[in-house]
């Protein structure tokens, strides 16, 4: 049996599990940006990143080129998420997490609703920004759109990664995430911090967005529901305050959502979700705080 | 003395009051709508078993849904290959999720806080697609219909149901049905959280190094509070599938899961009392919302956008504003609600 | 066994029935200036597109009302939200049924959330109209559901059709099923294992996929590894789309069958624009609806009157298939209504709707009936083949039955 095996298809599937995780990352590290800033998780980041494709189809449909709309949508969902926490978060700033949580669960149904009323439930689609004519290497065939999904993502961290690293702005936002009484003293605006968190995960996830949308061919409302799902997988599985393994993690979910789905008969395509969620579980059971992720401590 | 009389008394009158309600309330709404109160009853059960995990124990779980699915689930399995009827299935139903929810517990030793959130969460969403793959006990996408397959266990299918000579409509006798288990439900979970176990999970809440160097056992305590919510989860869902005479992966969603956790926290974690509220929440939200407008997306709109109005303006939920509204009484009377 | 239990059932049933329903004259919900109706559709939630099935039905009616109604009774439809969750679709319909005090439920939609009802309404006796979904059993058992009748041809029969045409037409081909994991796709998966007969060994592969993730990549790449050369979409739109471009973007073209949920013009065009023409080129489907989309129909007066009552009944999106099939379900129900008589009730609708021969759908394809007999539950029963080429659906070959 084992002569027989198909080592094109084999890398085939892992090319396009790198594709699909490369789409999952920027969302995962949207969720990222949002715990490591207010230690919640955001269930409405799928439908802001929805919402926001919606603007850039929008947009196209009003004439722009893919690119231009592309940064205008970014700069739209950076307002839009500042909009959002100054409106609905910052009032529950100092409930309990699970009421932020349940916030954000609202906010799930607002945006998704308020996207259908806008713009009625119809499957649609938004234009390439890369080829997505087929390259053939070895037999194993991936597309200018696929590198450019994984480029897009890495970037988008990369440049994160160097606003929090190297600008006053960014240090003074880690600050505030980590220590927010001190950098109160400093003269840190803490809760304009937050909303700052906000903004950027909403750019970050009308990237994901902008790129899951060209990836599966159409969209409608429900775009981000399943990527969603995956970005939560890949967040945990990398660990939830590693902006880096929230993009490892989701690559690796990727790979092995493919291999499990290709390889294992039993669970064929239709049970990859769940498995995979099972396996992070199992990986958490061994690291609670996913494989990049800070140990938390414990406090007496 | 005399304040502890007064205590005493109002106490009765309380009890008095919530039994006159509990018998009398189908009287004032048509037999269609006890069939919604019977709804909010088993919305209430499922959610004060999350509230005894979550707001007492301060384990969060957005996979009560799931639990709710194995209950349903085996009520409907028992009705249609063993012929019971639907009411004797409950224990059974409410045992089978109790032990699934201990199941649940024992990763949940390794997991806290958003972590154990999200693996529950995961749970949630795996239910539907697992129900669909076991079809040769679950039915498959189809489910299992009693109402079709097994229709003599049905408790007044004909319409009408006799207890003890005293007869009644099939929708005022499932209202009698989950208020009546809703009420021992609460009366246990009362006595549970002011019991030495119930001691034990809120000291698990507030600090659970605290907990463990005072010598609480806390996998022990941790498994045994989700083994108690399963077994009321569990419950709310044999409930569902005596309801509906169906069960089907598509009533299983994570959406049920969001449903309860809204409830329990709309309701007010730590309080009891307070899920009364967030479960007439939860049962009669969506109808309201699609009352606003059917035009697309208008009712989730309105429903999300309620969500979020009452987290702002109630933010630890019914159950502080009862506990805020109480304490001049409860002060005078050296009484908890 | 199982009989003898849903008998007794229904006999319980008709008690009550006959306690509410006192004094014969007159049956519930049917007065002598309205007939009311109800169904049950999602409104609210991921399922909400479907909600234009309901819209076009109900611009049906206002139209049919507008022009004086069916004896002199206007036709009261109302739909109510069930979120596509069938114990929604339970407790709205008992309120249909207890509050509403409808006469029949009509072409409630999705396959799970009428089996949820059907019980209740057979024993109950209230006639379950021309069931939203193309689920075989709707039309098959009506043995035991006397009550309940279908309406769109069913899965089964779909896929019996694309098994008889390759075994005919390519004898040697390679065939891979890409599905949905729950009744539709499996419906159509049987039927195409039934049409192929003894040459169901030429299914090579199948893969499912759930609906929640219509990301089907994965699947296609291990379909074409399997060396097929013409492969099945038993798949909603978006996953049909995703497919294509999926098939495209790993260098494969297969001669492609897909189902007629997903066949729209307008599903068709996306597919294209995500991958290419030569992608599309040559796909196989069957068609019964005139097409709101497709430029053939442009100048029909079928058409014609079907964006014209979309346009002044309010109906919705014109450009939308489903409105097109919520409106000749409504046809067909006055046609029904008609034919029950001047003081129609529900065992009379019932038998009417068994009874049908319409000719003049002018939402259907020409040519075709709505034909129903005491032993015949499946009212749409005929279709044609069509072929996707240059950008169109172009159909060929006659009508044909489908069961």
């Amino acid at each position: 049996m084992l002569f027989a095996f198909d080592w094109t298809q084999l890398a085939q599937q892992i090319v396009i599990g790198l594709a699909s995780g490369g789409v999952w990352a920027t969302l995962a590290v949207a969720l990222v940006l949002i715990y490591r800033s207010t230690g919640v998780i955001n269930f409405a980041q799928g439908e802001m990143a929805m919402f926001s494709t919606f603007i850039a189809w929008s947009l196209v449909h009003h004439g722009f080129s893919y690119w231009g709309a592309f940064f205008l949508t970014i700069a739209i969902s950076f307002a839009g998420g500042i909009a959002v926490e100054r409106a609905v978060i910052r009032p529950v700033e100092r409930a309990p997490v699970l009421t932020v949580v349940i916030v954000t669960l609202g906010l799930f149904f607002v945006v998704n609703g308020a996207a259908r009323w806008i713009w009625s439930p119809e499957t649609r689609s938004l234009p390439n920004a890369f080829s997505t004519r087929p390259i053939t290497v070895a037999g194993v065939a991936f597309s200018i759109q696929d590198l450019g999904t994984i480029a897009v993502s890495l970037g988008a961290v990369a440049l994160l990664w160097g606003f929090f690293q190297f600008t006053k702005l960014g240090l003074a936002s880690r600050a505030a995430a980590l220590n927010p009484e001190a950098s109160r003293l400093v003269g840190v605006r803490v809760s304009w911090m937050l909303a700052l968190g906000w903004g950027l995960a909403a750019a970050m996830g009308a990237v994901s967005g902008m790129l899951t949308a060209p990836a599966l061919a159409s969209f409608d409302q429900n775009l981000m529901q399943p990527v969603l799902l995956y970005a939560f997988a890949g967040a945990v599985l990398g660990g939830l305050d590693s902006p880096l393994g929230a993009v490892v993690g989701s690559l690796l979910l990727g790979v092995l959502v493919s291999l499990l789905g290709t390889y294992v008969d039993w669970i064929g395509s239709e049970l990859r979700l769940p498995v995979a969620l099972a396996v992070i579980l199992g990986v958490l059971l061994v690291r609670p705080a996913g494989l990049f992720g800070t140990p938390q401590e414990r406090r007496v | 003395m005399g304040r502890r009389a007064l205590g005493v008394a109002v106490w009765v009158v309380l009890v008095a009051l919530v039994l006159l309600a509990y018998a009398f309330a189908p009287r004032f709404v048509s037999d269609f709508h006890s069939r919604d109160l019977a709804e909010a009853g088993m919305f209430f059960i499922a959610i004060v078993g999350l509230n005894l995990l979550t707001g007492y124990t301060g384990q969060i779980s957005l996979g009560h849904g799931a639990l709710m699915a194995i209950g349903g689930y085996t009520t409907a399995w028992l009705m249609v290959h063993e012929h019971w009827r639907d009411v004797w299935t409950i224990p059974l139903a409410g045992l089978a999720a109790g032990i699934v929810g201990f199941l649940i517990g024992l990763p949940a030793l390794r997991l806290s806080g958003l972590y154990l959130a999200l693996a529950t969460f995961a749970f949630a969403v795996a239910m539907p697609s697992l129900l669909r793959k076991f079809s040769g006990i679950t039915g498959g996408g189809q489910g299992l219909r009693p109402i079709e397959e097994a229709p003599l266990q049905i408790t007044g299918l004909s319409g009408t149901v006799t207890i003890f000579g005293h007869s009644m409509t099939q929708n005022h006798f499932l209202y009698y049905l989950s208020w009546g288990i809703g009420l021992i439900g609460f009366v246990i979970a009362w006595l549970l959280v002011r019991s030495r176990v119930g001691r034990t999970f809120r000291a698990l809440r507030d600090s659970e190094v605290a907990a463990s160097s005072a010598g609480i056992n806390l996998a022990r305590a941790k498994t045994l509070a989700f083994a108690i919510s399963g077994v009321y989860a569990g419950v709310a869902g044999a409930l569902v599938a005596t309801m509906d005479q169906i069960v089907n992966p598509l009533s299983f969603t994570f959406l049920l899961s969001i449903v309860l956790i809204v409830g329990a926290v709309v309701g007010g974690l730590g309080s009891l009392p307070g899920m009364v509220v967030g479960a007439f929440f939860v049962e009669y939200l969506p109808d309201l919302s699609t009352h606003v407008s059917t035009k697309p997306g208008v009712p989730d709109f309105v429903y999300g956008a309620a969500i979020i109005v009452v987290m702002i303006l109630l933010p630890t939920g019914a159950g502080g504003l009862l506990r805020r509204l109480a304490r001049p009484l409860t002060t005078r009377l050296y009484l908890r609600p | 066994m199982a009989r003898a239990i849903y008998v007794t059932a229904c006999a319980l049933g008709a008690l009550v029935l006959a306690t509410v329903a006192t004094g014969a004259a007159s049956e519930t919900g049917v007065t002598s200036s309205q007939v009311v109706i109800g169904g049950t559709v999602p409104l609210s939630g991921n399922a909400s597109a479907y909600q234009s099935v309901a819209k076009g039905a109900a611009a049906y009616f206002r139209y049919v009302n507008a022009h004086g109604g069916v004896n002199k009774r206007k036709i009261k439809y109302i739909y109510k939200d069930d979120g596509y969750n069938p114990a929604n679709t339970i407790d709205k319909t008992r309120e249909l049924v207890q509050q509403d005090k409808v006469f029949a439920i009509f072409n409630s939609l999705g396959t799970e959330h009428n089996l949820a009802i059907r019980g209740y309404l057979n024993a109950l006796k209230i006639p379950q109209l021309f069931v939203a979904s193309g689920a075989t059993t709707f039309g098959r058992d009506y043995k035991q559901f006397p009550w309940t009748i279908g309406y769109q041809p069913n899965y089964r029969a779909e896929g019996t059709i694309y098994g008889r045409y390759v075994a005919k037409t390519n004898p040697k081909a390679r065939i891979a099923v890409l599905y949905q994991n729950d009744d539709f796709g499996k419906d159509l998966l049987k039927g195409l294992q039934i049409g192929l007969g003894k040459k169901a060994k030429q299914i090579v592969a199948k893969q499912s996929y759930d609906v929640t993730d219509s990301n089907v990549k994965p699947q296609i790449s291990k379909l074409k590894s399997k060396k097929a050369n013409t492969l099945m979409l038993f798949s909603t739109p978006q996953a049909t789309i995703g497919a294509y471009f999926a098939a495209y973007s790993i260098k494969w073209r297969p001669k492609v069958y897909v189902n007629a949920v997903s066949s729209a013009s307008n599903i068709l065009g996306l597919a294209t624009a995500g991958s290419s023409k030569k992608e599309t080129e040559g796909s196989v489907s069957i068609v019964f609806l005139k097409d709101p989309t497709d430029p053939r129909w442009r100048r029909d007066p079928g058409s014609k009157l079907y964006r014209s009552i979309m346009k002044k009944f309010k109906g919705g999106n014109p450009n939308d298939v489903y409105a097109v099939y919520g409106m000749s379900a409504a046809h067909t129900f006055v046609a029904a209504l008609r034919k029950a008589g001047k003081n129609p009730t529900r065992a009379s609708i019932m038998k009417a709707a068994t009874s049908l021969n319409v000719k003049n759908d002018p939402f259907l394809l020409p040519g075709m009936a709505v034909h129903t007999s005491k032993t015949d539950h499946f009212p749409l029963d005929q279709a044609k083949l069509q072929r996707y080429h240059n950008g169109h659906w172009v159909s060929f070959g006659g009508l044909f039955r489908v069961r």
